[in-house]
C-alpha cells in the first residue's frame, strides 16, 4: 500500500508498575471535513484498540470519530518486569490494521 | 522487453488477486462494517445526543456524580486554545474498575471513546480528543456495577471537529 507505518509505542518500569505509551499513526477523518476542493473527506478513523501483555488481553478501547488525529493513549499496566511482551492491534472502519509491540524497559 | 513482459505480468497479477480478493470480500459480505466489526457499539457512537449515546451503551442515562473520579480536561485544566487535540486524564482510585466512556455534549456524535479495563490495567489514562465548541465534557467509570460520572467545562477557542 506504500503507507509508512509510524505506530510508536513504549513501556517502561515505573516503581511497581508498567506505564504503556502509544502513539498511532492515522489522520482519524470524521467524515465531516473538506479537502481544497470542497469536497468532503470520507470518515476513516480507528475504531478497535487492543493490547496484550506476553499473549494475554489486558485492554479494549473502542473509538470513535472524536478521538484526535493521531491517536495517543497513556496507562499503567499492574504490577510487571522487565523484558515483559507489549502488543497493540488496532483496526479502523475501513478495515486496515496495525500491529505494533515493544519490550518493557 | 523483458522488462516489458516483467511489468505486464506483475500488472496482470496485481489484477488478479485484487479481483480475486475482492469478489471474496463481497460474496462473504465483509464490506458491511457492521458485520467486520461487529463487536463495535455502532448505536452508541452514532448516537447524535448524549442520553441516547448513554442509553446505547450503558443502558440507562441517570448517573450519580462522584467525587472519586478525578477527571482533567484541556491544558491548562478546562482551557484548550485547539480543539482537534484536547489532552484528557483520566485518574480513580475506585476498586474494579470495568469500563471508562468519554462523551462531548455538544460534539455531532457525543461518545468519544469506550475502554474496557481488566484488573491489569490501571489509571490514569491519558488521551487526545477532539471537542467541536465550548462543551460539557463527561468522564463515567462504572466500578464494581455502580456509574460515576465527573463533569468539566472546556473552552475551545478553534473548533476541532471540522
Amino acid at each position: 500500500m506504500g503507507l509508512v507505518v509510524k505506530d510508536r509505542i513504549r513501556a517502561k518500569l515505573k516503581t511497581d508498575d508498567t506505564n504503556v505509551r502509544v502513539l498511532l499513526a492515522h489522520p482519524m477523518h470524521t467524515g465531516r471535513a473538506k479537502n481544497e476542493a470542497e469536497e468532503l473527506i470520507p470518515a476513516e478513523f480507528i475504531q478497535d484498540i487492543r493490547c496484550w501483555r506476553n499473549g494475554e488481553e489486558v485492554l479494549t478501547i473502542k473509538c470513535g470519530t472524536a478521538t484526535a488525529k493521531n491517536p495517543y493513549f497513556s496507562f499503567q499496566l499492574v504490577g510487571g518486569q522487565q523484558g515483559d511482551k507489549i502488543s497493540i492491534r488496532w483496526v479502523d472502519n475501513l478495515g486496515a490494521k496495525g500491529t505494533v509491540e515493544t519490550i518493557v524497559k | 522487453m523483458i522488462d516489458k513482459l516483467d511489468q505486464q505480468r506483475r500488472t496482470f497479477v496485481k489484477g488478479a488477486i485484487s479481483a480475486s480478493t475482492m469478489a471474496l470480500v463481497a460474496t462473504s459480505g465483509l464490506l458491511l462494517p457492521k458485520r467486520l466489526l461487529a463487536h463495535w457499539p455502532t448505536d452508541a457512537f452514532t448516537a447524535e445526543t448524549l442520553e441516547d449515546a448513554l442509553l446505547a451503551l450503558l443502558g440507562q442515562a441517570e448517573i450519580a456524580n462522584d467525587s472519586a473520579l478525578k477527571f482533567k480536561v484541556g491544558a491548562p485544566p478546562s482551557y484548550a486554545v485547539n480543539g482537534a487535540s484536547v489532552p484528557i486524564e483520566i485518574q480513580s482510585d475506585l476498586p474494579n474498575i470495568e469500563r471508562i466512556a468519554v462523551l462531548v455534549e455538544k460534539n455531532p456524535l457525543p461518545l468519544v471513546m469506550n475502554l474496557e479495563m481488566t484488573p491489569a490495567v490501571k489509571l490514569p489514562f491519558k488521551s487526545m480528543i477532539k471537542i467541536r465548541e465550548d462543551s460539557n465534557v463527561m468522564a463515567i467509570i462504572r466500578a464494581d456495577g455502580k456509574l460515576y460520572k465527573t463533569t468539566r467545562f472546556v473552552e475551545v477557542d478553534i473548533g476541532g471537529c471540522g
